[in-house]
């Protein structure tokens, strides 16, 4: 997944795992560009960054080196960089809640001091630049099974990364005028180590530049049994990677790039368009060309022109909301002669036309889960509560149905007169399994009850569990509820059919 | 003695509280997604995971119990999977129920997608048991030269040892340390507590400064580390230093750990708060028998050790301290049952 846990050793310690990197013109001020490096995937609420480490976006200028089958990139050895370092925690005496502080050194030297989640950032005096660091909505999704192209919703769905985002005046510290091409890759690097006898830096732990370098073309899930080199790829210098280990990886890229090619059985590509495809990604930058447009479609645009021996016409780069993985997946499998949508159109949450510019972070989902072995076959207990529109809970007065099968509706009127709304999702009788959806009546979103009725001993067990998110209300208050309707209903069952003992 | 080498590592480690809240973030994400869809390709190895991790360096005991809630709900959605039975034996294992673990091993056979998984918990069981111990050196050494990861490296010292080698297993810790080259501090506090465990209650003399040494190392790198609290604050009191003991233990009773009450009871004892003595006592004994009832093989050993002590109930002691050799006949674990017969006045009959 994009960069997402891209090696072994990113599975210890995931706040130092780069899952993305954007680079596009900010919405708010054309005249600004904007460089986004995502860390710690999967990031529950309260995420913090690594104090021990070094996390910075770095830019090159770039110049075309080829065009066609001998296409290639060349990027400048002068880099423009932004470093970001954080403290440890601070807790306020009697408060539990962490904040925690961060450092932006910017290319001119200048050095911004920001709280981490502050939505505001903090910005340098002459307005040259502003930096953000927190926790925002993972804005890549993915919908594939990578391994045999199967659509599947997003596997992102309501997670949350820690994003770094930069913002600066592009004129002021691009230069455009000397060639408005750049190369971007973001990586985690050691603090300066100590003298000691013990213990090695490595030269870094993490790097990231165009996204599924690592975890589609390298490791392609479609191949097995090949050795794992990501760890290796990580280790490598951006912009000057080991010259006697690229034939090791453009020889990977190539097996790789042959086997997206042939997902849909058909060799759409020349093995010299492959071969300079891999050489193109085994200069591993995003590139982003600050005098043309760049748009939620553009991300690729400037390698394909590249490849086919054509002058791009976009500015290339990476927005928060372009559907990278279907465009990615697309050229390699059929070489764009047609479009392959994946099983979702978007992320968790649209990115933002305003600073930070990535979504707000996602509320964890609540879970409420009751259950009850019951002395009564399954089939006694499913003939009772298997039934949509079933009249067993005490707290029910009346339901109505509305519609038939997956999709069906029920107006629950609750003994102390509300109104509440449910949809059938799914219904597996063979299962003695359901999942309900609410419509609207408890203050919630993203709500989903599921029954679940298994054997067990001469019995059977009953599983009740519901998540949701609290909307415009206490989550204590809709938990209490939930788990009120919950404990009501399984002492009903318990009452009719016996406990098992 | 043997003095302690100083370390001071080359390397900087994410500070041990970003790390624990990071984990316990990410833990109840995992949850959260595991509810959303229990069958999402590797999300509940990677709570088993995340859980063990809590459990061996917060000491959520509690770990355990949403495990069970795992595997139970696993059991219901894809019971008959592999990867459901191998997580099934992980979490048997974790739980020291070592039989049933490897019950669910064979039922896996030759998985080929599980095998190398199977094979590793396979491994980690017969050295739990001290079952065949030279063969497990040989497949440990063959992992060892082949990755050199810490994850290997550790395992392979901790054999060596059981294997009364103790010059070996320091050099093989040491080394672990040296080759590391990650910031997590969870890793490296568990290498120094394991140096610490190996000085201060392995050796056949006890060499408890050099003890106190790594034990402190592991609380530097990860300030909740509960068993190592616990560990350093029995060198502290050993020593005489009573006060120094309370300190490690009173951050450590959120965790709700009887052993952490147990350790504290000596404390107070020995300072002559009598009556303060008592109440983590009676909190420490209600807290085993509480553990013992639900994870039985699990703390067998540790109620084994809190009644031989000042749990003071020896027949208690002995009858699980049998329980233990029967679950692992180690020569730790027959120590211990043979220590508890004495305290019943019987020859041990194993």
């Amino acid at each position: 997944m994009s960069d997402h846990v891209d090696g072994p050793r990113q599975i210890g310690e995931p706040a130092t795992d780069l899952t993305d990197l954007f680079a596009f013109t900010s919405p708010e001020n054309p005249a600004h560009t904007v460089l986004v490096a995502n860390v710690f995937p999967f990031a529950g609420v309260t995420a913090m960054f690594s104090n021990a480490v070094n996390h910075s976006i770095v830019a090159r200028r770039v110049t075309v080196a080829g065009l066609g089958n001998d296409a290639r990139f060349k990027a400048d050895d002068k880099e423009i960089r932004f470093s970001f370092r954080f403290d440890a925690l601070e807790r306020a005496a009697g408060d539990s809640q962490a904040v925690q502080r961060g450092t932006c050194t910017c290319p001119d030297g200048q050095t911004l001091s920001f709280l981490v989640n502050d939505e505001k950032g903090a910005s340098t005096a002459d307005g040259v630049f502003r930096v953000f660091a927190g926790l925002r909505s993972d804005p890549f999704y993915l919908a594939w099974v990578v391994r045999d192209l199967k659509k599947v919703p997003n596997l992102l769905q309501h997670d949350n990364v820690l994003a770094i985002v930069v913002e600066f005046d592009t004129q002021r510290v691009l230069n455009p005028g000397g060639g408005a091409l750049f190369g971007a890759i973001a990586e985690i690097t050691p603090l300066p180590g100590r003298a000691s006898p013990i213990g090695v830096n490595p030269p870094r732990y993490d790097w990231v530049a165009r996204p599924e370098q690592t975890n589609m073309r390298l490791n392609n899930p479609g191949i097995q049994g090949e050795d794992d080199l990501r760890d290796l790829w990580n280790q490598q210098t951006p912009f000057a990677m080991a010259e006697e280990l690229k034939p090791v990886f453009h020889q990977k890229l190539v097996g790789s790039l042959t086997n997206w090619d042939m997902r849909d059985g058909k060799a759409d590509w020349s093995p010299e368009a492959l071969h300079a495809a891999a050489n193109v990604y085994l200069d591993d930058f995003l590139l982003f060309d600050v005098s043309k447009p760049i748009s939620d479609t553009s991300y690729l645009e400037i390698e394909k022109s590249t490849i086919r021996g054509k002058p791009y016409g976009t500015g290339g780069g990476r927005t928060v909301d372009a559907n990278v993985i279907d465009i990615m997946v697309t050229w390699m499998v059929n070489d764009d002669k047609e479009f392959m949508q994946g099983g979702a159109t978007s992320a968790t949450k649209p990115g933002l036309k305003v600073f930070p510019y990535e979504a707000s972070p996602n509320t964890e989902l609540q879970t409420v889960a009751d259950g009850i072995d019951l002395a009564a076959s399954p089939d006694q207990v499913w003939a009772l509560i298997g039934q949509f529109g079933g009249m067993w809970h005490p707290l029910i007065a009346s339901i109505k149905l509305t519609g038939e099968g997956v999709g069906q509706l029920r107006t629950i009127e609750t003994i102390d007169g509300k109104q509440i709304i449910e949809r059938l999702e799914a219904l597996d009788h063979s299962q003695r399994l359901y999942r309900y959806t609410n419509v609207s009546g408890l203050g919630v979103v993203d709500y989903t009850g599921t029954f679940d009725l298994k054997p067990k001993e001469s019995g059977s067990s009953v599983e009740w569990r519901v998540q949701f998110l609290a909307d415009n209300q206490p989550t204590f208050a809709v938990r209490t509820i939930v788990a009120t309707l919950m404990k009501t209903g399984v002492e009903a069952l318990s009452k009719r059919f016996g406990a098992l003992k | 003695m043997i003095e302690a080498p100083k370390i001071d590592l080359a390397y900087s480690l994410t500070d041990g509280d970003i790390a624990v809240n990071n984990l316990d973030s990410a833990r109840r994400h995992s949850w959260s997604r595991f509810w959303r869809d229990p069958l999402q390709p590797g999300i509940a190895e990677c709570i088993v995971e995340q859980e063990q991790l809590t459990a061996q360096f917060v000491g959520d005991l509690g770990a355990l119990d949403r495990l069970d809630t795992l595997v139970q709900h696993l059991d219901r959605t894809d019971g008959e999977s592999p990867r459901t039975i191998l997580i099934r034996a992980q979490i048997a294992s974790m739980a020291h129920r070592f039989a049933e673990a490897k019950r669910y091993l064979e039922e896996i056979g030759d998985w080929d997608e599980l095998s190398d998984a199977a094979s590793r918990l396979s491994l980690s069981i017969d050295q739990a048991c001290g079952t065949d111990l030279e063969a497990a050196l040989e497949a440990r050494r063959w992992m060892v030269a082949k990755s050199k990861r810490l994850e290997d490296v550790v395992p392979l010292a901790a054999l060596r040892a059981d294997l009364r080698e103790f010059d070996e297993a320091d050099r093989l810790y040491q080394r672990a340390l040296r080759e590391y080259n990650d910031t997590s501090p969870f890793a490296v506090a568990w290498v120094c507590f394991q140096l610490g465990v190996l000085w201060g209650e392995l050796v056949p003399e006890s060499q408890s400064s050099r003890a106190e040494y790594w034990y402190r190392k592991a609380i530097e790198y990860l300030p909740c580390y509960v068993k190592a609290r616990v560990h350093l604050a029995e060198v502290c009191l050993g020593h005489g230093r009573a006060k120094e003991a309370e300190a490690l233990l009173l951050p450590a009773i959120p965790t709700g750990d009887p052993e952490v009450h147990w350790r504290l009871a000596d404390v107070l004892a020995r300072m002559g708060r009598l009556a303060d003595a008592e109440a983590q006592m009676q909190t420490a004994r209600s807290g085993f028998e509480s553990l013992l009832e639900k994870h039985l093989l699990a703390f067998a050993d540790h109620g084994a050790e809190f009644y031989s002590g000042s749990g003071n109930d020896a027949q208690r002691a002995f009858e699980l301290a049998s329980i233990n050799l029967a679950n692992r006949p180690t020569l730790r674990a027959f120590e211990l049952e043979r220590k508890t017969a004495a305290g019943v006045g019987r020859l041990s009959l194993k």
